[in-house]
């Protein structure tokens, strides 16, 4: 069965001009699956969001025998983060957009000094189609989400919605292996127990640091949580745990499970 | 802090944040060798069980919708690490290693009073600390609407889309069982050395490769059987080395299996008919689930199918 072309399409296929945007020209970086995605959960895409931030990192040495978290790097890795997320935020608030959704925080290294971070945070500025604030975050201004469209739309669908952008990042120097001497571990099989403490309390910082953000952004849970780790050009057993996600609130009206539609078996053809 | 701060006396913040530091990791070796779980998580995990700090999970939106169709909410992210020092046998090292992260990740779950944890992904921090390594599990701990607390939390290490797909087949994921097995050979006769012959079957290392799988999956079968009725979503990781001492060639050869063990009912076919549809999810879709769940083991398996 064809299914006939819209006539607003069909209109713009014969070369006549489009009027329905009415705040003119929107800029976004959606697929088109995430733009038809985002529109059909009601939104509008209205502009890209930009917020950038270049920070010069301090100098912090771990001893070299112990396990230690590095708050100097990790208040810089929150510091430079919130400086480029929050100048995002703004840009979104002054195109009075409800929120931003696929935000992509990515760091960069800059070529000529160790020391210099660039902190970029894109996003996709959107509003509500019928002019409903009750999407804001909040504090009145753009919910914030690392989630792309078609994760906002199954979201909305399963009776959240997004409030903020949500992370906790520890650095932390791991011991080196000094401190195994005179363990007389030969010929057997022991636990590195100071290793494995170094990785509890450092992941246990950086989650706990995210969910109190969730819990000062007043949402129920945190959703899409990914917890990794990285290193950006320190010494070599200095490293960030990083935990990031999409803090989210349950809509005016939940959606009881039940009401939730059935998942079906499908098979995908393409590819 | 800038470079001089380092000669300063260190400020009360600072003398505050050493103490509080030193007191968490005396309480997490304390707790660990006790087989309990350290007193900071425990209390995040007890917070989120009953409502008072937010849950976190690692499922992504569409997860959530579909777990929660199913009557399962999300409790909070619980994870789990053992770094283990190879003194005696890495092949063994790592059943060890992933056998007691499982009992800590149950541990975290039972405190969160979870029923299962869902969408658990084995990790590992490349660090080369020499001969060890650390052996990291990761995952989502959700409580099933209307069941008590559960004693014996499922883990399943697949995620949760999977997870839902498979109880729906009435197949139900239980966690991990790990074979593992190495066998060294001496060429006392030098017969592996084949220069001057032509094409032939290098026997003995045939016979070794031979020795070491089946060992190794005889044993993933016993750790299975101990958890359901089988196994998917194998893992392979295989390595030969040769050595000579004295002249004389030696072999090892190792073998690692991973899977996530299932109790499934035998003969219960899909209920669901299937629909073909075209995939609007953008880049690797979740459809068919090749993302990278684990990233503990890389596959060496470098020349690819035959």
């Amino acid at each position: 069965m064809a299914t006939a072309i819209p006539a607003h399409a069909a209109e713009r296929l014969k070369g006549l001009r489009s009027s329905a945007h009415s705040t003119g020209v929107f800029t976004s970086d959606f697929s088109v699956n995430e733009f038809l995605l985002v529109r059909k959960a009601g939104f509008e895409p209205i502009g890209l969001c930009v917020g950038t931030c270049v920070y010069h990192v301090g100098i912090q040495y771990g001893s070299w025998s112990k396990n230690q978290e590095l708050d100097v790097l990790s208040k810089a890795m929150y510091h430079a983060r919130e400086l480029a997320m929050s100048r995002m935020r703004a840009e979104a608030t002054a195109m009075q957009a409800d929120g931003i959704v696929g935000v992509k925080l990515t760091i960069k290294r800059l070529e000529w000094d160790n020391q210099l971070l660039e902190f970029i945070a894109i996003g996709t500025g959107v509003v509500h189609g019928d002019g409903h604030k009750g999407f804001r975050a909040h504090d009145g201004g753009p919910f914030t989400s690392d989630l792309s469209g078609q994760d906002f739309w199954s979201l909305l669908h399963s009776g959240y919605r997004p409030v903020e952008m949500v992370m906790g990042s520890c650095v932390y120097h791991v011991a080196h292996r000094g401190m195994l001497a005179g363990l007389g571990s030969v010929g057997r099989n022991v636990e590195l127990e100071n290793f494995t403490s170094a990785m509890y309390e450092a992941r246990e910082i950086a989650i706990e640091r995210m969910q109190f953000e969730a819990s000062q952004a007043k949402a129920e849970g945190v959703v899409g949580v990914d917890l990794h780790e990285g290193s950006h050009g320190w010494q070599t057993h200095v490293i960030e745990f990083f935990a990031v996600g999409t803090a989210v609130v349950p809509l005016d009206q939940e959606i009881a499970p039940e009401k939730i539609e059935d998942p079906i078996m499908v098979l995908s053809v393409n590819d | 802090m800038g470079l001089f701060d380092l000669f300063r006396r260190p400020s009360a913040e600072a003398l505050a944040q050493r103490a509080a530091h030193e007191q968490r990791v005396a309480d997490i070796q304390k707790c660990l060798s006790n087989g309990e779980v350290p007193t900071a998580i425990r209390m995040r995990l007890e917070g989120a069980r009953k409502g008072t700090l937010p849950w976190i999970a690692t499922l992504t939106p569409a997860e959530l919708m579909i777990v929660r169709s199913h009557g399962l909410r999300p409790i909070a992210a619980v994870s789990a690490t053992c770094w283990l020092h190879y003194g005696w046998s890495w092949t063994e090292g790592h059943a060890q290693g992933w056998d007691m992260a499982l009992r800590r990740l149950r541990e975290e779950a039972r405190a969160a009073g979870a029923n299962a944890v869902l969408d658990v992904k084995m990790r590992t921090v490349a660090l080369g600390v020499e001969n060890s390594m650390d052996f990291t599990l990761l995952g989502t701990a959700v409580y099933v609407d209307g069941l008590p607390p559960s004693n014996e939390p499922i883990v399943a290490t697949v995620p949760a889309l999977e997870f839902v797909k498979l109880l729906e087949a009435d197949v139900v994921p239980t966690g991990i069982a790990i074979g593992a097995h190495y066998e060294w050979l001496n060429d006392w006769r030098g017969t592996a050395r084949m220069t001057w012959q032509g094409n032939a079957e290098s026997q003995q290392l045939s016979e070794l490769w031979e020795i070491v799988r089946q060992r190794a999956h005889q044993q993933l079968r016993a750790h299975a059987r101990a958890q359901g009725n089988g196994v998917l979503a194998h893992l392979n990781f295989s390595q030969m080395f040769e050595s000579e001492q004295n002249r004389q060639k030696q072999y090892l050869a190792r073998h690692i299996v991973v899977a996530t063990t299932v109790d499934a009912r035998r003969g219960a076919a899909l209920p669901h008919d299937i629909k073909i549809v075209v995939d609007a999810h953008a880049g690797g879709t979740p459809l068919t689930g090749t993302t990278r769940h684990h990233q503990s083991y890389a596959s060496n398996e470098a020349e690819g199918g035959i």
